[in-house]
């Protein structure tokens, strides 16, 4: 474990230099003089179509984390230095492309890693990328299954971490006693995500009076918004993101007054462009900008998340998203148990991996997910509560995933199993 | 009764948005004999000139709501000049070139755009007028209705009082007879086309503040239309307007009620009994061989 712990020491030591480094010398790549061998990381993703905004963020946000290990002197793995290059592909979402995604990024750019999405693309490659043993990456743990040993979520763990939320709501706003649920149809990220928060909320003693599950078709929220508000909720949830900036504007426009709790709020200042800062502040959700000061309290690893998130919002002013820093979190765990095992092979990473301790990037850190999905390959820790403060995305505090869990993962499952999703 | 009310509000104002596009969509095939797939992809462009004139170059809303519909129709003019009118006489050419104008056009929205998240325009006209204290109308979709009841006034006045009105609709019941009158039918073609795509251009102008503006944004709307032409009957511009009206009250009162998933269900299957039951639709005219 020492040694493990030297060498995480050492990586981020060489990742916060790189950050240095890298402001310094961003005129020019110091990858395109290096001598080191390349160590190639896929990224098999949607960069075009309705779900780029869940793909091409990442990979601006691991091509700054890539310049800043570069910019150090590279990535030294089992006694060979590397520069990381990040090999993306764009399936749009479509599981035939991710296949062949998938394919290309391994036997082509020989990736050691492929990051993905999740829900059916995942679905889509994984008897390959199982059968020849791929470690690869997913932001939807759903996505697991008892067999997928060399699948794992290292990061977003969709939806659990939406019970910190309702936890905090729930001590803070006492008088908040009914909730409507508003979400996407599908099962990968609406549903699963609905019963999350069905299970939140009863867990929080607030009941639930509407679920209004809705298609990828809509245009117009305000019969939606006005059908929900006609049961008066106290708490109006949005389970998933897909729609959040057409429904807020309905919820202001229609004027509700109650609370707001979102599993993601991207783009929250075009929400407050077109309503009003009042109207957004006190809005709940999960997702925080990494200039946040909360966010250099103990215990939190990502480095320079100040500066990661300065140098993400000069190059890409307008493309903040969630998984901004969700894929650079992946990366740079993965570099690091590459690291501790002192070799960047799949055969390797992954079961040392999975039978090592993690550092979760916001503190803590289990593996879990045998009870709903198979296997214990979702990696658990402190997620962030963030309530707009000021019309600033501001973290409340960190809520403890592993501890619900450990107390009410049956009713979790309850729902899950309500709403007609797979458990084991 | 406040749920009542506010969704004929809803739905009224929804049907503004689906009368503009799909009486675009009729003037086209009612003329031309085109079922012009790319219209979808035309109310896109309108609403992207206006993201990217208005809410990112700051020009007022209403100067770029023109520019919008003036740019729509010069790239409708365009599709029939190059594309429908050599394609004239092969209808199923005419239909696979609008179809490669549709991939020509969301391309393009993506080369301005950028991929990224859905684009957004904050609302010209903020604020929500609110009547007895029950019902509350937000003051750009009450503009966006205005506009789209008198644009509609104004076409029927022009289809009804004017002479190239005259001629667009005898074109659209008969193009040889109406040939033989003197009426040049490649010039009313392109008029077809011109206020039809206008029309697709105002659509998406008024549609832009108040939602998610991205490159696929056609396809929904290309089948809400499809679904008003059909069930107001094909070729029937007072059959679109009315079934509009009537489809927007429907599907708003099922997503209301019911689900919005299921409003979906029912649009769709709606049209399907019309085709097997009423195939000329509401006010759609048999026609004999």
């Amino acid at each position: 474990m020492n040694t493990k712990f030297n060498e995480r020491r050492k990586f981020l030591k060489q990742t916060a230099a790189g950050a240095t480094a890298a402001v310094t010398a961003s005129t020019f790549p110091l990858s395109a003089f290096s001598a080191n061998k390349q160590l190639t990381v896929g990224m098999n993703v949607p960069l075009t179509g309705d779900l780029a905004p869940w793909g091409l963020p990442g990979l601006y946000g691991c091509e700054i984390i890539a310049d800043r290990v570069n910019s150090a002197g590279g990535v030294e793995i089992g006694g060979t230095t590397y520069d990381i290059n990040i090999a993306s592909y764009d399936h749009g979402y479509d599981t035939e492309k991710a296949l062949q995604g998938i394919k290309k990024l391994v036997l082509e750019d020989d990736a050691k890693m492929v990051m993905m999405l999740g829900g059916a693309t995942v679905g889509a490659i994984l008897p390959w990328a199982t059968r020849k043993k791929v470690l690869t990456t997913t932001l939807l743990p759903s996505d697991i299954t008892p067999d997928s040993e060399y699948l794992v979520a290292t990061c977003e763990s969709h939806p659990l971490y939406n019970v910190t939320g309702v936890v905090w709501l729930a001590e803070n706003f006492p008088e908040a006693k009914t909730a409507a649920i508003v979400t996407n149809n599908d099962a990968e990220y609406g549903l699963q995500s609905a019963a999350t928060y069905k299970a939140a909320f009863e867990v929080a003693g607030i009941e639930v009076i509407d679920t209004n599950l809705h298609g990828f078709d809509v245009t117009d929220f305000a019969p939606i918004v006005s059908s929900v508000l006609a049961k008066k909720p106290d708490i109006f949830c949005m389970a998933t993101s897909f729609y959040v900036t057409p429904i807020m504007e309905q919820l202001y426009h229609q004027g509700y007054e109650g609370k707001i709790i979102s599993c993601t709020l991207d783009y929250y200042q075009e929400i407050i462009a077109k309503t009003s800062v009042d109207f957004v502040n006190g809005t709940i959700f999960q997702f925080p900008d990494f200039d946040d000061p909360m966010l250099m309290n103990e215990g939190i690893s990502f480095p320079d998340p100040a500066g990661f998130d300065a140098a993400f919002r000069k190059d890409h002013p307008n493309d903040w998203s969630a998984v901004a820093w969700e894929y650079p979190v992946i990366l740079m765990n993965w570099l690091e148990n590459a690291q501790a095992v002192g070799s960047v092979e799949s055969v390797d990473v992954a079961p040392a991996m999975l039978a090592n301790k993690q550092q979760f990037v916001f503190g803590g850190g289990d593996w879990w997910g045998s009870q709903l999905w198979g296997l214990d390959n979702t990696l658990i820790g402190r997620w962030p509560v963030v309530v707009v403060t000021d019309g600033k995305a501001r973290i409340q505090e960190y809520g403890d995933v592993a501890g619900w869990l450990a107390q009410n993962n049956d009713v979790l499952i309850k729902h899950m199993k309500e709403m007609g999703l797979r458990t084991v | 009764m406040e749920l009542l009310l506010q969704t004929v509000v809803n739905g009224v104002i929804q049907s503004g948005f689906y009368a503009l596009a799909a009486v675009g969509l009729v003037l086209i095939f009612g003329v031309m004999k085109i079922v012009n797939f790319a219209h979808g992809e035309l109310v896109m462009a309108g609403a992207y000139t206006i993201w990217l004139l208005h809410a990112q170059w700051g020009i007022p809303y209403l100067p770029t709501v023109l520019i919008a519909v003036l740019f729509v129709t010069c790239i409708g003019l365009t599709m029939e000049r190059f594309l429908f009118r050599p394609m004239a006489k092969d209808v199923l050419g005419g239909l696979i070139c609008s179809i490669g104008v549709l991939f020509v056009l969301q391309v393009a929205a993506t080369l301005v755009g950028g991929e990224g998240p859905s684009k957004q325009v904050p609302p010209p006209f903020e604020g929500t007028l609110v009547l007895f204290e029950v019902l509350r109308i937000p003051y750009q979709r009450l503009f966006s209705i205005a506009v789209a009841i008198a644009t509609l006034a104004l076409l029927w006045y022009f289809l009804t009082r004017s002479k190239a009105g005259w001629a667009l609709r005898a074109v659209s019941q008969d193009r040889d007879a109406a040939a033989l009158q003197g009426i040049n039918s490649n010039r009313i073609s392109m008029l077809a086309i011109g206020v039809g795509a206008a029309m697709a251009g105002l659509a998406g102008a008024l549609m832009a503040p108040l939602t998610n503006i991205n490159p696929h944004m056609g396809h929904n709307v290309i089948i809400t239309a499809f679904i008003v032409t059909i069930v107001g009957g094909v070729g029937s511009l007072t059959g679109a307007i009315i079934a509009s009206v009537l489809y927007a009250l429907f599907h708003t009162f099922i997503t209301t009620y019911f689900s919005g998933t299921l409003a979906t269900i029912f649009g769709l299957i709606i049209m399907v009994l019309v085709l097997i039951v009423r195939p000329t639709g509401i006010m759609g005219h048999r026609t004999s061989e």
